[in-house]
């Protein structure tokens, strides 16, 4: 999917994670974290949404992310949100997905 | 227990409090922004989580809105145990999306009728077509009422002592009973209004409820004490359930207890008291509860 | 904890009622409403407000918890539901204006600081490398010399008098830098602000133009809800201006000295040039008042020309401004804005 704008996934409470987007120049993933327990799960956390946006077949986007403890699939949901919000598509492959 | 489809802190933790049946809820509680979150969510939680035996329902939105459909999509592939529909009006509706949910559980490879439907009525006209909605379909295994909807449809308020929801109670009550299926009651909002609350489930009890739905984790033990039995209730279940299975035994048509006939309905009756002290947490010393 | 009954409603700007309820409970917290509000949400337990906070274009304001419910993350709340509707309206580069003991609540949602004036204000932004970015723009054009010049003005239209203190600036300096302040409140939007600055400097060779974009602090959109002496917000508000501009424009850029007009008119200006006169030493930059440039004994200054325009008194506009901005009051572009001024 491509990355037309930017747009924004989740809340600041706790368990849950904020996934912002954006189109990226440099055509490639970064991603920015913070995360209270960015020691620990710094790592996890970005698999998971590195693997997530390779599921979605994102190549290229500016990832922000901060985290307040959200489990990975609390993650990889709020990375889905924000990929379909920041790709301006409403009919998501569940087909797929599944 | 109504748990906000959008909400991870809740959603994660939603089996921790002891309600019997979960519904995550991508409806009324969901605000139009977010929709596609929620969905996301709890997609991805009832895809992870394991909610330890707790029962998952997840409402959908209408398939009249613009999310119904993606809704659909998305959850009948994570496998909730029933799909509760807002808002149903019609046997129409209920067949409308069973046949997607037929399709969906094909596409997935899911034993197709292993998901089943609870329908919620809020309105007049829902209330009007409770039977036909209750034998729509083989997967429909309860109906609720929604009051909040249904009140202000029948253009009144809510009350404390609940006049106004009687005949929509008992019309649906009826309807679940003549189909052989489950009946729910509906949300009590007033958090903090205990005494309110215990009254209002005695009352349902009384009419016939088989359950109450809840907001809020500290309604749920005020329902397991309502619904259970009493002490007395249960040895007489037990000794009831025992001599129906002596008498099997024996190949013996006939039940007796203290020398009086025990027929179907009693039995029943003993059952269902047994299943809901089992519910409630109570063990109960006969073990096993199945006669037939 | 999680399942408290608290109820989250967004206010429409026209509810005045629920707006001056919102007025009250900020009043309670020693906050003002802020004039300027596009959109605010409320959390009410039954029917009381115990949070709100509202944003007008990218800035965040007016965000309040009654004390006694703190400590349940409401604020996370507010926030979360501020910067999801910012971004479905296209703005992702959020800022935020606060009292400098707010830091580690926002910093806790991803805001970072850009600069502050302790005890007074701090502003924080969204996006850590936001700043830093801007600065590596900055230094693309940057030009080494002896005198190394800024000046930051609003151009509300370009005037003769603009076009004289920029002229004195080149004269002076090896480069100047002119700073177009960047906000929409201005009955001429910025981009027409900076196309006209643009084509009055032409003829000079040493006159690098920049957008003030966000860093450089316009009073139009400087929320003061939070400062509790209303006489004080202009000073506050030019002191975190100058921080900023010593902190990020003065070293990317190199500059030693900036140009101000003498300000007999404006109270605001004035203060804030007494504000540059006091600091700007202290960072080793020089500061040059210069009197303003007058025709016929009076002042040109862009209100004038507003006024004149506002009058019709096309001819006597003509006096004021350079070919440049005439030709552009002349042209059809010009006419939402003429029309504006003229039935204010």
């Amino acid at each position: 999917m491509k990355i037309k704008k930017a747009a924004i996934a989740g809340t600041f409470e706790s368990s849950d994670i904020t996934v912002s987007i954006q189109p990226n120049s440099e055509n490639e993933v970064s991603i920015r974290l913070k995360s209270s327990v960015e020691k620990q799960f710094g790592d996890q956390i970005k698999k998971v949404i590195l693997d997530t946006l390779k599921e979605l077949d994102v190549k290229s986007a500016s990832v922000g992310v901060n985290d307040k403890g959200a489990l990975d699939c609390v993650i990889k949901a709020r990375v889905e949100t924000a990929v379909m919000r920041a790709a301006e598509e409403t009919k998501f492959n569940w087909k797929v997905r599944n | 227990m109504y748990v906000p489809g959008n909400n991870p802190g809740m959603v994660k933790d939603a089996h921790i409090y002891g309600a019997d049946s979960l519904m995550f809820d991508l409806e009324d509680s969901v605000s139009l922004n977010e929709k596609d979150s929620a969905r996301f969510l709890v997609y991805n939680a009832l895809k992870s989580i394991d909610y330890e035996g707790t029962e998952r329902v997840v409402r959908i939105n209408g398939l009249d809105t613009p999310f119904g459909m993606e809704d659909l999509e998305a959850i009948v592939r994570a496998q909730p145990d029933i799909i509760r529909l807002p808002k149903t009006e019609c046997a129409q509706d209920v067949i409308d999306v069973e046949k997607e949910i037929e399709r969906i559980e094909s596409e997935a490879g899911i034993p197709v009728g292993k998901t089943k439907i609870m329908a919620a009525v809020e309105s007049a006209i829902g209330v009007m077509n409770a039977y036909e909605i209750a034998t729509a379909s083989e997967r429909l295994m309860g109906i609720a009422i929604g009051a909040e909807d249904y009140v202000t449809n029948l253009k009144t308020t809510r009350s404390l002592d609940g006049i106004e929801l009687l005949a929509g109670r008992s019309h649906v009550l009826l309807a679940a009973r003549a189909a052989g299926i489950y009946a729910f009651d509906t949300v009590f909002s007033d958090v903090n209004n205990e005494e309110g609350f215990i009254n209002e489930v005695k009352l349902i009890k009384q009419l016939g409820f088989d359950g109450k739905s809840v907001i809020n984790p500290r309604q749920i033990t005020p329902v397991h004490q309502i619904y259970t039995p009493s002490q007395k209730e249960i040895d007489k279940s037990v000794r009831v359930i025992r001599a129906a299975k002596d008498a099997k035994k024996k190949g013996s048509g006939v039940v007796s207890l203290d020398g009086k006939m025990v027929d179907k309905p009693i039995i029943e009756r003993a059952q269902r008291a047994l299943m809901l002290a089992e519910a409630s947490g109570i063990r109960v010393s006969e073990g096993g509860n199945d006669i037939d | 904890m999680e399942y408290l009954s608290l109820k989250k409603e967004i206010i429409d700007n026209k509810d005045f009622k629920k707006l001056r309820e919102i007025e009250q409970f900020l009043l309670k917290q020693g906050l003002r409403l802020d004039k300027n509000i596009e959109y605010t949400i409320a959390v009410y337990d039954e029917d009381k407000i115990v949070a709100t906070g509202s944003f007008e274009n990218s800035i965040l304001k007016c965000i309040a918890v009654d004390k006694n419910y703190r400590g349940m993350r409401i604020s996370n709340k507010i926030i979360s539901e501020l910067v999801a509707e910012e971004y479905v309206r296209g703005n992702n580069h959020l800022f935020i204006y606060t009292k400098p003991d707010n830091y580690n609540t926002f910093g806790d949602m991803g805001f970072y600081k850009v600069a502050q004036v302790p005890g007074e204000v701090i502003l924080l932004e969204n996006d850590p490398c936001a700043v830093g970015r801007f600065v590596e723009n900055l230094k693309k054009k940057r030009v080494d010399g002896k005198v190394v010049s800024a000046i930051v003005m609003n151009c509300n239209p370009f005037t003769l008098g603009h076009e004289y203190l920029i002229e004195k600036a080149s004269k002076e300096s090896d480069i100047v830098h002119v700073f177009i302040v960047w906000e929409n409140k201005s009955v001429f939007p910025s981009n027409i602000r900076y196309e006209l600055a643009r084509n009055g400097i032409r003829h000079l060779n040493n006159v690098i133009l920049h957008k003030g974009k966000d860093y450089v602090i316009s009073s139009a959109t400087f929320p003061s809800y939070f400062i509790k002496r209303r006489d004080k917000v202009t000073r506050i508000q030019a002191l975190l201006d100058i921080e900023i501009f010593t902190k990020y424009i003065v070293p990317a850029l190199g500059i030693t000295r900036r140009y101000i007009g003498e300000e007999p008119f404006c109270d605001v200006t004035a203060i804030y040039n007494n504000v540059m006169k006091e600091v700007l030493p202290l960072h080793g930059i020089e500061i040059v008042e210069i009197p303003r440039f007058s025709k016929k004994r009076e002042i040109v200054s862009a209100s004038k020309v507003r006024e004149l325009i506002r009058e019709r008194k096309f001819s006597q506009v003509k006096e004021l401004v350079p070919d440049s901005t005439y030709s552009f009051l002349c042209s059809k572009k010009a006419i939402p804005i003429i029309d504006k001024i003229q039935n204010k």
